[in-house]
């Protein structure tokens, strides 16, 4: 599948708030200020969208916002990074999670939009490659390898294909489909182009799903955001596969100190917020408040969520960006609610 | 052993031209055709029972393993931290929905049916409508909520809203409430609407005096069974945009997450805690449906008698 390709299925797969636009944009942003009560401080809807990995971490800060401000509401819809922008890029959301950066597609329907943006690193997340526990033949896995598995018109049926002494049986192989920043982030890392991947496995857009489906077949693989193993590897018999690390051909589990440090490489990406700088203008001090308190906490928020923190600096960057931000639309940044912690 | 005493005489008289026939054979079909009918009969109840004993499982399980409280599932909004989350919002969101879907759907479609059934004449007008009618029942109900979300929500730019969500679960439960009227008004008999005539009554008195109480009982059943199929329904209002996380909505303007799309929305989170919380909720509910449908058999069988 081509890049092309890939895209156009994301159009027609569209969520449910894109899908018949029209004149929604206007309803959904007059509405924004309605259920405003009359305290001080930011009130109003932030309606975000987005990957299905991220949204989690972006939650998270939402209802810890709203635990502050009680006039506000956020409300984060996990559709995946694709859908989700396709909703940003039309002006549905004023925040959009992304567990990739925008396409190049994605910009331009964005200007035809023209639907003017900003983007936040908010944390780490691991890919974590899963096997079944039942699996003990799979000790570690190459990049090689992982491409030969998952490229398009692979011709690996069974475990054997892969390495000639694990065993001749049938793999389940089980992944994110195209609607996700995780497909086309693995696409891009494990096989060379975006997009690129064999047609006959199982597709979901339910990280869930996949670990589910991992954990209750013995010949169950697959590849899925982290946070979605941490949360269910006690309990069931799934665990992560060690990778290849493109930094010193060493093998590495995706750990914390691993993530952080940089060894568990290509399979560990940053997590991107985007904001839309229209809402921003309309309303600084609640988009404005929402990013700066997101931002103020978000080494705590990431790592809620089992994903991992960001360097210090990049921290420090998204505080510069959101400063610059307020500027470019007018609004003294010393004139928000949530000041830089 | 029926059986048996078929087959003998015709042993023994040899010349009757239904010697050949295999009269046993014929009551073995019988009795599997019996067997087939019960089982598929039975299919139904303990589909049911299954669902049930699931449902109470997976509710006793989120009490025990999980230290589910009722009391903090009854008092708290949802949450991302499994453990402060509740159904709060869901509930408040799912009764007010039934309140402004029944106030929608009740008198429009009473006057409607009332219309069909005293007022208009039987042509082919007439014919076309009540067709229409029993093809809006069978449509499946997401196409509401997208009707709801590119009429409303997007085009007069209601936004996805309590209301939005409300009038998708109204046109859904309308066509249902007006047949059920219909038949509650036919079953009102003809001498009723003929006395009241002979006292010189309109027809419009003799509706409002004599058939709309007769038939009120079947009405008010028929209504109640119809929201109770709407406060389940999640489909139309996932289309029309409920929120991820429920939030207690202070009115019908305000942005709403009902309890089937809440349970949708736990579901699909990873940790098993969700899923309990999913599967009280799921409990929550069908209580709410068991009281609706209880409250109709007690309407229709108190009425019944006294018609």
């Amino acid at each position: 599948m081509t890049d092309n390709t890939s895209e156009t299925g994301r159009i027609g797969m569209t969520s449910r708030r894109g899908f018949l636009v029209g004149t929604g944009a206007a309803g959904i942003t007059a509405l924004a200020g309605c259920s405003a009560g009359g305290s001080d401080g930011p009130s109003g809807t932030i309606d975000a969208s987005g990957s299905n990995t991220v949204a989690p971490i972006t939650s998270w800060a939402g209802e810890n916002f709203e635990n502050e401000y009680p006039d506000v509401l956020v409300d984060v819809a996990p559709e995946g990074t694709g859908a989700g922008f396709q909703e940003f890029c039309r002006g549905n959301s004023a925040v959009q999670s992304a567990s990739r950066e925008i396409t190049e597609d994605e910009i331009g329907l964005c200007e035809e939009e023209d639907v003017d943006y900003g983007f936040i690193e908010v944390g780490l997340d691991g890919l974590s490659v899963v096997k079944n526990s039942e699996n003990d033949w799979v000790d570690n896995i190459t990049l090689d390898e992982l491409q030969q598995i998952w490229e398009f018109e692979s011709d690996v049926e069974t475990w054997s294909d892969v390495r000639s002494e694990w065993p001749d049986e049938d793999m389940e192989l089980h992944a994110r489909d195209d609607a996700s920043g995780t497909f086309d982030y693995f696409t891009e890392a494990i096989n060379g182009e975006l997009g690129n991947i064999r047609d006959d496995y199982s597709a979901t857009s339910q990280t869930n799903e996949i670990m589910n489906a991992v954990a209750s077949n013995e010949h169950g693989f697959g590849w899925g955001g982290l946070g979605y193993l941490r949360a269910i590897e006690d309990d069931q018999p799934i665990e992560a596969v060690p990778v290849e690390s493109d930094a010193d051909g060493e093998f590495y589990l995706p750990e914390q100190e691993n993530i952080e440090e940089g060894t568990y490489s290509p399979l560990a990406r940053p997590l991107f917020a985007y904001i839309n700088l229209a809402s921003l203008e309309e309303e600084p001090d609640l988009i404005g408040s929402f990013a700066r308190f997101y931002v103020n906490n978000q080494h705590d928020f990431a790592r809620d969520e089992g994903f991992y923190a960001t360097t210090d600096e990049a921290q420090e960057a998204n505080h510069d960006k959101i400063d610059d931000w307020l500027d470019q639309v007018g609004s003294d940044p010393d004139d928000i609610t949530v000041q830089r912690a | 052993m029926s059986t048996d005493t078929d087959d003998a005489p015709f042993a023994e008289s040899e010349e009757t031209p239904f010697t050949d026939i295999d009269l046993g054979w014929e009551h073995r079909k019988n009795r599997i055709f019996l067997g087939i009918i019960f089982a598929a009969s039975m299919f139904g109840v303990v589909m049911l029972a299954l669902l049930l004993l699931d449902v109470v499982t997976d509710f006793y399980r989120g009490q025990t393993e999980f230290g589910i409280s009722l009391i903090d599932f009854f008092t708290r909004d949802g949450s991302r931290r499994q453990e402060l989350a509740g159904f709060r919002g869901a509930i408040v969101a799912s009764v007010m929905l039934m309140i402004f879907t029944a106030i929608l759907a009740f008198f429009v479609g009473v006057g409607s049916a009332i219309y069909l059934e005293e007022y208009a004449p039987d042509n082919r007008v007439t014919r076309l409508i009540e067709a229409n009618l029993a093809n809006l029942a069978g449509v499946p109900s997401i196409v509401y909520g997208l009707l709801a979300l590119a009429a409303f929500v997007n085009g007069i730019g209601l936004g996805p809203i309590l209301l939005a969500g409300a009038i998708a679960l109204a046109l859904l439960v309308m066509p249902i409430i007006i047949v059920s009227t219909q038949e509650a008004l036919r079953a009102v008999p003809d001498s009723m609407r003929n006395g009241s005539y002979a006292t010189g009554a309109t027809k419009w008195q003799t509706i409002r005096g004599v058939v709309l109480p007769a038939a009120m009982p079947g009405i008010m059943t028929g209504t109640i069974l119809a929201l109770a199929r709407a406060i389940g329904e999640t489909a139309p209002l996932i289309m029309v945009g409920a929120l991820f996380t429920n939030r207690i909505a202070w009115g019908p303007f305000d942005r709403f997450s009902a309890m089937p799309t809440q349970i949708y929305n736990w579901a699909a989170e990873p940790e098993p805690h969700f899923i309990h919380l999913a599967a009280t909720g799921i409990a929550v509910l069908l209580a709410f449906l068991f009281a609706m449908n209880g409250i109709a058999i007690y309407l229709r069988n108190k009425y019944e008698r006294d018609l």
